[in-house]
């Protein structure tokens, strides 16, 4: 290979680098933050388990290789929220070092205190590779990384935090079902879990 | 030449442990400041290892392996983020007489803080006002 050839590659590796430091770059607690607070006085009446449930009956439903009917909750079309990508190690619920900085703007969102008292659903989704019901159970565990890292090293109260895996059941981009962009974690505002007696005592909402 | 290097880097170290004494990072700094100076260390020795107590146990067994950099920056990291979370956590306790004085209000919630950022820091018991750093809503607040 000649020396501009090397050059050339070099040029190309430097560029998808670059790209991919200024999307990390772009993750911002403030905008976070932000985005999660937009909300109405509304409240989640939809748990975790019912949401898997749907999941898993979504597959029953509408059999096929890649969901030929998309799950929708309407329930959540008005709830604030934030999709962020994060990156795991292939087929494995381990978030890889490169997204640590994201698992930590999360945390610097949810620790603001326009947040404290807000419940949180941490929603994770896979894109059309792999088996459908395989990739609930990955997204599962998945969801569930981010939010044990959220608690621990980040503090974040566990009673305000649901983890949830759709796997495959609401593909960000269905025309192109195998692209990274439909590999994400959204974050829902379920509405407030805690509140505060006169003497400022924390206690569940009702 | 290499020893001065060394210890270039060390002086390097010693004064960044001490900036982090003085005031916490936020979360997402800190942590990418681990991801980056223990990179090659996570990669050979705690390859597959979720971030969380697990993680922080990985660090405890092999860090005689781990490079002196990444040993520092880990201290230095955890450290703050411990220390970050723990004034987000106590500070209505720590600023109690604080807010009484200044906000008229003993909730900890989101206008307790509105109220201790637009108070001057010199207002503030040096307690309140040094948990009140601590915790990083300031810069926050600035970010939103």
């Amino acid at each position: 290979m000649k020396p501009h050839h090397i050059s050339a590659v070099c040029a190309l590796i430097l560029t998808s680098a670059l790209t991919a430091a200024v999307a990390q770059q772009q993750i911002n607690s403030g905008q976070m933050t932000n985005s999660l607070a937009g909300v109405s006085n509304t409240q989640l009446s939809l748990s975790g388990a019912q949401m898997r449930q749907a999941a898993l009956d979504n597959i029953r439903d509408y059999p096929g290789a890649i969901p030929p009917h998309p799950l929708s909750f309407p329930q959540m079309a008005n709830l604030a929220q934030f999709v962020v990508e994060v990156d795991f190690d292939f087929n494995s619920a381990v978030i890889k070092p490169s997204s640590y900085r994201t698992v930590g703007a999360i945390a610097d969102a949810l620790h603001n205190p326009i947040l404290l008292s807000y419940g949180f659903l941490v929603i994770g989704h896979t894109d059309s590779v792999g088996g459908r019901a395989y990739n609930i159970g990955l997204s599962q565990r998945r969801a569930e990384a981010i939010r044990d890292a959220l608690i621990d090293p980040f503090g974040v109260n566990p009673g305000v935090l649901e983890a949830v895996g759709l796997g495959e059941e609401q593909l960000r981009d269905p025309a192109h079902p195998t692209s990274g962009v439909n590999r994400r974690v959204q974050l829902v505002n379920v509405g407030k879990k805690y509140c505060f007696g006169r003497s400022g005592e924390q206690f569940l909402c009702q | 030449m290499k020893r001065i290097v060394f210890l270039l880097a060390l002086s390097f170290l010693v004064v960044g442990v001490g900036a982090a004494t003085a005031q916490t990072m936020s979360y997402a700094d800190a942590i990418s400041q681990l991801a980056d100076a223990c990179k090659s260390d996570l990669a050979k020795y705690c390859k597959g290892v979720p971030l969380g107590p697990r993680l922080k146990a990985c660090f405890n067994a092999n860090q005689a392996m781990m490079s002196p950099q990444c040993q520092q920056t880990r201290a230095m990291v955890y450290a703050s983020i411990a220390r970050r979370a723990a004034a987000q956590r106590d500070i209505g306790d720590i600023c109690s007489a604080d807010i009484n004085r200044l906000c008229g209000t003993s909730h900890a919630d989101a206008h307790l803080v509105e109220c201790l950022v637009s108070v001057s820091p010199v207002a503030m018991s040096p307690a309140c006002n040094q948990a009140f750093n601590d915790t990083g809503w300031r810069t926050e607040r600035a970010r939103q």
